[in-house]
């Protein structure tokens, strides 16, 4: 999520001030993502430039200049909203590359590599965990950011589970010969920055 | 002293070509006021382990000690009696009797070690009370949701002061907000000093317990390092 | 280290839970059946019905015959004196005085005018200290004085009487202020008067209690109530035979029942287990199921069998003739009859409460049945227990009419039970082998049956009694009624009627001995003019003289007794049954209708040689068994014995007779014994009351067709109730042994099989059943017959087995399992719900 839709969404509450607008923004997101101030003016400007938001003409530049939404703002948040976000080619997943690798490459075993990834990953789910359970009554978005947070890390989880058990089948079973479409795979996994 | 101790269990089915290595020389224990999750996929024997240690099952070698005392030497009378008053199981698909309301489910188990229906009664409702369910006490199993069904089951486990909770798979069939409260429930008895093990293959279910156990092909091949404080996920700068 | 419970209040509590924790086990039981009730309906059905049908069969049972103390009251003796007897005040006086409170009834018969039916003038006390139980106020009052009588609804009718009415009575005028009854007789017409109003009593009768004293020692006439009790063959002890064996096969059948139940909640069970109840504690749900399904069925059983007595008491009064109490039911047998019930089920519940609290915990938790469990294959203990039966029945079948081993046949037969029980599985896993290269079909089933052998097998059990006591009442009647020297059946045709003189057969016994010795030429000739008349006011013309000799037919061997009357061939008599003189062998001595008699060898004929007073036939038995049977001790070897057809059946009537051929040979003398009547329609009971009443006044003697069945009915009926009982049972079993293979039965479904498929499997189910059912009841009913009848020489040893009832052993082995395939078949076209529903829970 870009800074400038989260500015925008802001601002689609009602009017606020610059450095109102960048407490609430770390307040929803939990303090997760941290914000400097400058990042905000910037955006800010980019966004009455183009006729986004407006700025209150009678104050002056500052923390407490107000800025608020024109109706092309709002239009272009709703449509931004509708947007799916690019998910149709994979990213470029270190973990894979490496169970790959490892499946590969003579005398390393795979299952151990595959369990210090898995336990670094419950580690870290442990950790987020940790978060929830500390805070009995807490903010809901914080909530769906941790939430978030842990379905991807139990994907992987499960990516290295079902991995796992491809391997050990693979190995039980006699080798097969070199046919699978891997290097178009491998074009489209490298197509994306 | 652990309330828990698996020493070198090992669980053979089957006999000559059919044989089965279910586990091998496990070594487990779980203190009091912790919380231990066994993860594996199907057919690791985490399931055996835990029916070994709640003495549903005996092991084909090794011991099995509940709050000090050796399983292998216990009668299978003492056996139901340690059942009864230390250990509490949940299942993944509740098991709750059909016949019996919430409250006569939870007190069972007091009713069954000699207590006296009021006094059990009383203690069941407590329990209940405790999960937020006091409001369904006269209500039967099937008149409960899959969630509430699994507190009952939760309540019935812990009533009675038991020191073990040995829970398979809690969350089966539950969506996440309802596996997150069974969870919390767990955890809740955890800090009242229960040792609770929690058998499992969701990571998420998981990552709720101090301490992750990894099995495979009955083993233990590995398990989590006390995890560091929560707040260093918050230091390095994260992705934008 | 030390074991430590973590529990604060670690009181001395019982470490299996004790009283609470089998209290909270039995109410879950409890609620179980209330949830499940409709599951077990089967065997709550069959416990209610047979509890209601014990209470109603002993109640009428007990309840039909005149009551014990009819005539007595509460009195514990009677004594009865001739109204006319001098000394009647004296003995009376001598009575009290001896045995102190007593009570004296007056009675004067009179007939009613224009009627041959009479009334007795009765003074009795309704105060007394014993009458109370024969006397009761309809309406009115009971008289008090010299001028008031209170009478009976029929002699109220008879005289047109009603309460206020002046009867002239007598000789004397009197006010009638009530109606009364004898509630212990209906049928006793009297007019009661104050005590002391009968001037002239025809009886007197005194009751008076007279305790440890033999009635006999007091004087003629005295009496105490025949003891009901002492007769072992009493309508209790029937009823309570037949309750046990009723139970005793519900109990099998139930057995299936608990262990498919157990199964389905074996979640249930090894959840409890795995909350630390103990086995027994396990045990006891399934236990205490089957107590309730008992308790229920008894209760529900007797509330019907109560509320249908006391809807039918008031028919039962007019039929029985006697005043019913409501709650004169035989209260023992009815506990009894409840008491078994409960046990019975619990017992049943018994077996699979065992083997689930052996099931190992994970096992019963995972929903995974435990594997068949492998019961006693030997047919060694099944074929001992037969053996026993065999040997002890040939003991009790060696001890003569006078002096019967009751005990030991009791005790043979009940052997024979534990026999069909534990040969059961061993039949099925027979049964298994034989079919293991028939098609899946066939072989599935068989093989199922084989493995589940502890619910199925008791159902084989319970098919097999059934069967067993259908086959052992068809085979002792064939036995029986093939016995041509002690014939036994119906007496009569219902359109017959025999009329005997005094010299009949039956004249001498009714008429005591001072009527005895022959009858003079006119009494003759008013007794047959009576028996026209009787004939006449039938509707029939067809009146045979009976005539008899001194002769009687014997077997030269001890015990083989000769029954039945010998009457003379006379031409009248070959004719009224179309025997025309020519169709018989001149030289036949006797003619009989008794298949197989002229068969038998070794006959004597016996007959008086000295020609002084003439007895009647069949009456000595054992006369001329001696090795000798001359002439001189009127004995006549080998008679020719000529078998025809056309001669009357009934035991009474001339099935055999003997030729005037042989009365001239052997110089009998013919005496007149009596006419038979033959009329055009059976005759009513009314009918049958005035034909006696008339017979009465010319001194004969009248007999009609009793109640005695005939062997055919018999086999026919223990036929039709041991196919039933047997089907009944496979109706339940089958049911219950399929829906424990319903997953199979789904796999099967899934893979392709057809409905035709699981038709067949229900079928060949209930056919191997039944087919099993019928040869193990049949040969364990052979075998014990044949043990009996074997060492029994009154019923003529193993030959009297010649007459095998063919028919209905066809009927049994071949045609009951093939209407259990058929209805197998028909039935499992429709798959029950329960079927696929029973493995979710």
């Amino acid at each position: 999520m870009s800074v400038r839709y989260a500015l925008l969404a802001l601002l689609s509450e009602g009017p606020k001030y610059g450095l109102q607008l960048r407490q609430e923004f770390e307040a929803r997101t939990g303090e997760v993502w941290p914000l400097n101030v400058g990042q905000v003016y910037t955006t800010l400007q980019r966004l009455e430039r183009d006729g986004l938001v407006e700025s209150e003409d009678d104050a002056e530049e500052g923390p407490q200049k107000g800025f608020h939404l024109t109706p092309e703002g709002h239009a272009e948040l709703t449509d931004w909203l509708r947007t799916p976000p690019d998910l149709s080619s994979p990213p470029r997943d270190e973990l894979v590359i490496k169970v790959m690798v490892a499946v590969r490459m003579p005398g390393a075993d795979v299952h151990e590599v595959i369990q210090v990834h898995r336990r670094y990953l419950i580690e870290l789910m442990q950790q987020w965990t940790r978060l929830k359970e500390d805070e009995a009554e807490f903010d809901l978005g914080f909530a769906l950011v941790v939430d978030a947070e842990l379905f991807r890390l139990d994907a992987l989880v499960r990516w290295l589970d079902a991995a796992d058990g491809r391997i050990k089948r693979a190995a039980s079973e006699p080798p097969r010969p070199e046919s699978f479409p891997m290097p178009k795979l491998r074009r489209r996994i490298g197509a994306r920055p | 002293m652990s309330m828990l101790e698996l020493r070198k269990i090992s669980k053979v089915y089957g006999q000559g070509a059919s044989e089965v290595q279910a586990l091998h020389e496990i070594d487990l224990w779980v203190d009091p006021g912790s919380l231990v999750a066994v993860m594996g996929a199907s057919g690791s024997g985490k399931s055996t382990l835990l029916t070994i240690a709640g003495s549903l099952e005996a092991p084909t070698s090794g011991e099995v000690v509940v709050g000090g005392a050796l399983l292998s030497e216990m009668s299978r009378n003492d056996q139901a009696r340690m059942r009864r008053r230390s250990i509490g199981y949940v299942f993944q698909d509740y098991n709750l009797l059909a016949g019996l309301t919430s409250v006569e489910n939870v007190s069972l188990p007091l009713e069954l070690d000699g207590v006296s229906a009021k006094k059990a009664r009383a203690a069941g409702m407590a329990a209940l009370d405790e999960l937020g369910l006091a409001d369904r006490a006269s209500h039967y199993p099937d008149e409960l949701s899959g969630g509430e069904r699994q507190r009952v089951s939760i309540a019935r486990a812990v009533v009675g002061d038991r020191q073990l909770l040995l829970a398979d798979e809690p969350s089966g069939a539950l969506d996440s907000t309802n596996g997150e409260a069974v969870m919390r429930m767990i955890l809740g008895a955890c800090k009242r000093g229960v040792a609770a093990v929690v058998v499992t293959h969701d990571a998420q279910l998981a990552s709720w317990a101090e301490r992750v156990v990894f099995l495979r092909d009955g083993r233990v091949v590995d398990q989590t390092m006390s995890p560091p404080s929560p707040e260093s996920l918050l230091q390095p700068a994260p992705h934008s | 280290m030390i074991t430590k419970l973590d529990r604060p209040p670690a009181q001395a509590l019982p470490a299996d839970g004790g009283l609470p924790a089998r209290r909270a086990v039995v109410r879950w039981a409890w609620r179980l059946f209330r949830r499940e009730w409709r599951q077990q309906l089967l065997i709550l059905a069959l416990i209610a019905l047979a509890v209601a049908a014990t209470i109603i069969g002993s109640a009428v049972a007990t309840n039909t015959p005149q009551p014990a103390n009819f005539g007595f009251g509460t009195a514990q003796d009677l004594a009865t004196f001739q109204g006319s007897s001098p000394s009647l005040a004296s003995q009376i006086a001598s009575l009290q005085q001896r045995f102190g409170r007593s009570e004296v009834i007056e009675n004067q018969t009179f007939t009613i005018p224009g009627s041959i039916n009479s009334y007795q003038l009765r003074a009795e006390n309704p105060q007394g200290p014993f009458s109370q139980p024969m006397l009761s106020l309809v309406s009115g009052n009971f008289p008090t004085g010299p001028g008031q009588v209170a009478v009976t609804s029929g002699v109220a009718s008879d005289f047109n009487l009603k309460i206020g009415d002046l009867w002239h009575q007598g000789g004397t005028v009197r006010r009638v202020v009530g109606i009364v009854e004898n509630p212990q007789s209906l049928l006793d017409e009297f007019a009661l008067v104050a005590p002391g109003q009968v001037k002239a009593p025809s009886q007197v009768s005194v009751l008076f209690d007279a305790p440890g004293v033999s009635p006999h020692s007091i004087g003629p006439g005295v009496l105490t109530p025949q003891s009901v009790a002492g007769n072992a063959l009493n309508p209790e002890t029937i009823s309570i035979a037949g309750l046990v064996l009723g139970m005793l096969l519900i109990a099998l059948v139930s057995i299936g029942g608990f262990t498919v139940l157990a199964q389905r909640r074996l979640r249930s069970l090894g959840m409890l287990e795995a909350l630390g109840a103990t086995d027994k504690n396990v045990g006891l749900v399934v236990r205490a199921n089957g107590g309730v399904v008992g308790l229920v069925g008894a209760v529900v059983g007797a509330v019907v069998g109560l509320v249908v007595w006391l809807a039918y008491r008031p028919s039962l009064e007019q039929s029985a003739h006697h005043m019913i109490g409501m709650f004169a039911l035989p209260w023992l047998v009815i506990v009894l009859a409840m008491v078994l019930a409960v046990v019975a089920t619990y017992f049943a519940a018994s077996r699979p409460a065992r083997s689930i609290a052996r099931i190992p915990i994970v096992a019963a938790l995972s929903g995974r049945p435990a594997p068949p469990r492998q019961i006693h294959r030997s047919a060694i203990p099944g074929i001992v227990c037969f053996v026993v039966a065999f040997l002890l029945l040939g003991y009790a079948g060696a001890g003569s009419g006078a002096r019967p081993r009751t005990p030991e046949l009791a005790l043979g037969i009940v052997a024979l039970v534990p026999g069909v029980i534990l040969l059961s599985p061993f039949c099925l896993s027979v049964m298994a082998r034989l079919g293991q290269r028939a098609p899946i079909a066939i072989r599935l089933p068989l093989r199922d049956l084989a493995r589940y052998r502890a619910r199925s097998g008791s159902a084989l059990a319970a098919i097999s009694l059934g069967i067993l006591i259908a086959v052992i009442i068809s085979l002792v009647s064939a036995a029986r009624y093939s016995n041509v020297l002690d014939y036994a059946g119906p007496n009569l045709a219902s359109n017959q009627i025999n009329l005997y003189t005094p010299n009949g057969p039956y004249g001498q016994e009714n008429l005591g001995p001072t009527q005895s010795g022959p009858s003079s030429a006119s009494q003759l000739i008013r007794m047959r003019k009576t028996a026209d008349a009787i004939a006449a006011s039938l509707g029939s013309h067809d009146v045979v003289e009976l005539e008899t000799t001194s002769a009687s037919l014997n077997h030269n061997a001890p015990g083989r007794n000769w029954s039945g009357p010998i009457y003379v061939a006379t031409p009248q008599l070959l004719r009224s049954f179309g025997i025309k003189a020519s169709e018989v062998d001149p030289n036949a001595d006797i003619l009989t209708m008794r298949p197989g008699l002229s068969g038998t060898s070794e006959m004597q004929l016996t007959y008086d040689s000295g020609g002084g007073v003439s007895a009647g036939p069949g009456q000595g038995p054992g006369r001329g068994t001696s090795a000798s049977c001359t002439a001189k001790n009127g004995c006549f070897p080998n008679p020719v014995i000529e078998e025809v057809g056309a001669l009357p059946s009934g035991t009474s009537a001339p099935n055999t007779v003997i030729t005037e051929h042989a009365v001239h040979a052997l110089g009998l003398q013919a005496t007149i014994a009596g006419w038979l009547i033959e009329t055009p329609s059976p005759p009513t009971a009314a009918q049958i009351t005035n034909a006696r009443q008339t017979a009465t006044t010319a001194n004969l003697t009248i007999e009609t067709k009793n109640s005695a069945p005939s062997s055919s009915q018999i086999i026919d009926w223990a036929t039709v109730f041991g196919i039933g009982l047997a089907l009944g049972i496979l109706a339940m079993s089958v049911g219950l042994i399929r829906s424990e293979t319903a997953g199979d039965l789904r796999i099967l479904a899934a893979t392709g099989a057809s409905s035709r498929t699981r038709r067949t499997l229900t079928a060949v189910t209930a056919g191997a059943l039944g087919l099993l059912g019928a040869v193990l009841g049949t040969v364990a009913g052979y075998i014990g017959v044949i043990g009996y009848i074997r060492s029994n020489a009154e019923n003529g040893g193993i030959a009297a087995l010649g007459a095998v009832p063919v028919g209905n052993l066809l009927l049994i082995l071949v045609g009951m399992p093939l209407i259990a395939a058929a209805v197998g078949w028909l039935l499992a076209g429709r798959q029950p719900s329960a079927m696929t529903h029973q493995l979710l829970e």
